[in-house]
């Protein structure tokens, strides 16, 4: 596993150059503030620990001391409720961490798979009820958009397909101080969504490609221009590098209540307006 | 009765399950229960097997009207957002019980119990996650619990220590089914509905008639204040020999009744839901006595939404007072899903040291 917190190498923490949106409806809707991927400067080495369970990888990351101490991005599918506890259990325990001594915790929110969003979200509630420690939620598109290659001004469109031809998408820019989140998240079908990606390099990620798929929307996939990367994997060091610097811009909010990203009906009917 | 593979003896997970095996077990165990295997979050916390400190149901009924039945994936949203709050409440009331008023501190806790099964498995997961992240925090047994299994026990609750052997009939939600019990975990289903259960046919029977979920309530109500007239509907398999139930063609029989009315004067809906539920309480009396005669068993249990029905209960009693058999009934607050009834029979397994590990899974089936 890489270094989680690593990032950019922007050198020390600055202040983002937004605030960051509070209410997670508004995180979803609109623009997300620009977050500093960089070395904690704490009095104290820090403990946390990342969860993503928004795919079928279980991805977790531990930071014991500023330092990373382990973690995984085991492809384990439906295992992930059997076998997140005990993960999470034998990794605090090779770093000699008890749970109460993280500082922490970092959750992906979704989009991404229902079940596993709740999954990961119930742990780190659950952490944060009997800690009252900070749980810091962040959206799985930031995640991809921070495998990309630094580079200042750089706008890209992030894509996530989970099932068929959906496509959750946002667009992200590289700033001065860091990732930035500039457009609200929103799910489109590929072939409402191709013309717009014209001529533009993409991060895309999908979970299932081909399953229940025309081939005419398989091409609108396969002819898109991906971005290059910098980390191979949306792994739990990306999450420990955005959540981190998340929680540090603001650190006097109340991080105890993160909300899932869900952005379809919960009965599979409509989907929600696009801002 | 067969268990699911996580009930067998599995080897601890690694960290706080392993720590949770080692600490000495109390008398009087704090107990925390979670129920979400299906519409209903439900939280309690109990002292020993009896002292409920607190029992908070949030049902989501109003929540899938507008679907005129429970959407799975809503229904695993809606456990999310209440689970937490609703703990909190939980460890609130169970506080203000004390002088001091202080909540209940989770660290007091000396297990987490959850239904694992049967259920829908978006729920239950949201339930279990909760209650095993609970567990490995607090270094304490998880204790995954059967619902059906707890159903029968809300009647330990409220009458202390049944003696054994006995039938129980539950007949919760999606389920109605005979269990012959002989001892604390050693059960077996001997009878279950081949179809629909029988609350599921008194719902859709009571949607017929334009009312809302839960039908059953008002289908109660109106046998109580109407006597059932003229009318007669089926008794479905009440006098094969099998234990096994079926309520399907109860309902296809109401539907035609009232499809041979349309566009005449609608018939009067008291004494014809009247009529309807004598032939569901004929069937589920006429059933369960007869598993307590051929298993030899001297008394019954009654548990699940319907036993809240008066008419059901009314039946019950005349039955089997005239068959010499003790009768036992929860009052109504616990004969819907509620956590209390998990957290008491979770009682019994902390005495017995039958815990699970964090390895524990979600089952969406009642095992045959």
């Amino acid at each position: 596993m890489s270094s989680p917190v690593s990032g950019s190498g922007r050198g020390p923490l600055s202040a983002p150059a937004h605030p960051v949106a509070g209410a997670a409806a508004a995180d979803v809707a609109g623009p997300e503030a620009a977050l500093p991927l960089a070395e904690p400067p704490l009095a104290r080495p820090l403990h946390a620990l990342a969860i993503d369970t928004t795919s079928d990888v279980l991805s977790l990351a531990l930071l014991h001391g500023g330092a990373p101490a382990g973690g995984c991005f085991d492809a384990i599918g439906r295992r992930t409720t059997q076998e997140i506890l005990p993960r999470i259990g034998a990794l605090l325990e090779a770093a000699g961490l008890a749970p109460g001594e993280l500082d922490v915790l970092v959750v992906a929110r979704g989009p991404g798979s229902f079940t596993g969003t709740r999954i990961g979200l119930a742990v780190a509630l659950t952490f944060a009820q009997v800690t009252g420690r900070p749980v810091v939620g962040v959206d799985a598109l930031h995640l991809l958009a921070a495998q990309s290659e630094p580079a200042p001004g750089l706008e890209f469109p992030v894509l996530l397909n989970c099932a068929r031809d959906e496509v959750y998408h946002a667009r992200y820019r590289w700033e001065a101080a860091g990732l930035a989140r500039v457009s609200g998240i929103a799910l489109t079908g590929i072939a409402a969504l191709a013309p717009a990606l014209a001529g533009q390099a993409v991060r895309l990620r999908r979970f299932r490609p081909g399953l229940g798929t025309t081939p005419e929307q398989e091409a609108a996939f396969a002819a898109l221009r991906p971005l290059p990367l910098r980390h191979p994997q949306p792994d739990g060091a990306r999450l420990l590098a955005v959540g981190l610097g998340r929680w540090l811009a603001q650190p006097q909010r109340d991080w105890r209540r993160v909300e899932p990203i869900y952005l379809k009906s919960e009965a599979f009917r409509t989907w929600r307006a696009q801002p | 009765m067969s268990r699911p593979p996580s009930r067998a003896a599995a080897p601890q997970a690694a960290g706080a399950a392993a720590a949770a095996s080692s600490r000495t077990p109390v008398a009087a165990p704090l107990g925390l229960a979670i129920d979400t295997t299906f519409d209903d979050t439900s939280v309690a916390l109990l002292r020993g097997r009896r002292e409920v400190l607190a029992n908070l149901t949030l049902s989501q009924y109003a929540d899938h009207a507008e679907f005129g039945g429970v959407v799975p994936e809503r229904a695993s949203r809606k456990h999310l957002e209440a689970i937490h709050p609703l703990l909190r409440a939980a460890l609130r009331e169970a506080g203000a019980r004390d002088p001091a008023g202080a909540p209940l501190a989770l660290e007091a806790l000396d297990y987490v119990a959850v239904s694992n099964l049967p259920g829908l498995l978006g729920s239950i997961l949201v339930g279990m996650t909760v209650a095993k992240t609970l567990a490995f925090l607090l270094r304490v047994p998880l204790i995954g619990i059967n619902h059906i299994e707890a159903h029968p026990y809300a009647n330990f609750l409220v009458h202390g220590d049944l003696p054994f052997p006995l039938v129980h009939l539950v007949a919760a939600g999606g389920h109605t089914l005979l269990i012959h019990q002989e001892a604390h975990f050693r059960w077996r289903i001997v009878g279950r509905s081949v179809d629909d259960a029988a609350g599921e046919c008194v719902d859709k029977v009571a949607k017929m008639f334009g009312h809302p979920m839960p039908g059953g309530p008002v289908v109660d109500r109106l046998a109580m204040e109407y006597a059932p007239g003229p009318y007669d509907f089926p008794r479905p398999m009440l006098n094969e020999p099998t234990l096994d139930f079926s309520f399907s063609g109860l309902k296809t029989a109401l539907l035609y009744f009232l499809r041979e009315r349309e566009g005449a004067a609608a018939p009067a809906e008291g004494p014809v839901l009247s009529a309807f539920l004598a032939a569901v309480a004929d069937v589920l009396v006429g059933k369960t006595l007869r598993a307590a005669r051929q298993l030899r068993v001297p008394a019954v249990t009654v548990s699940g939404g319907l036993a809240a029905s008066r008419k059901l209960r009314e039946r019950f009693e005349a039955a089997c007072a005239e068959a010499g058999l003790r009768l036992y009934y929860p009052p109504p607050a616990l004969c819907t899903d509620n956590a209390a009834m998990v957290g008491c029979l979770a009682a019994y397994r902390y005495e017995a040291g039958r815990f699970d590990d964090l390895t524990l899974e979600g089952y969406p089936n009642l095992p045959l």
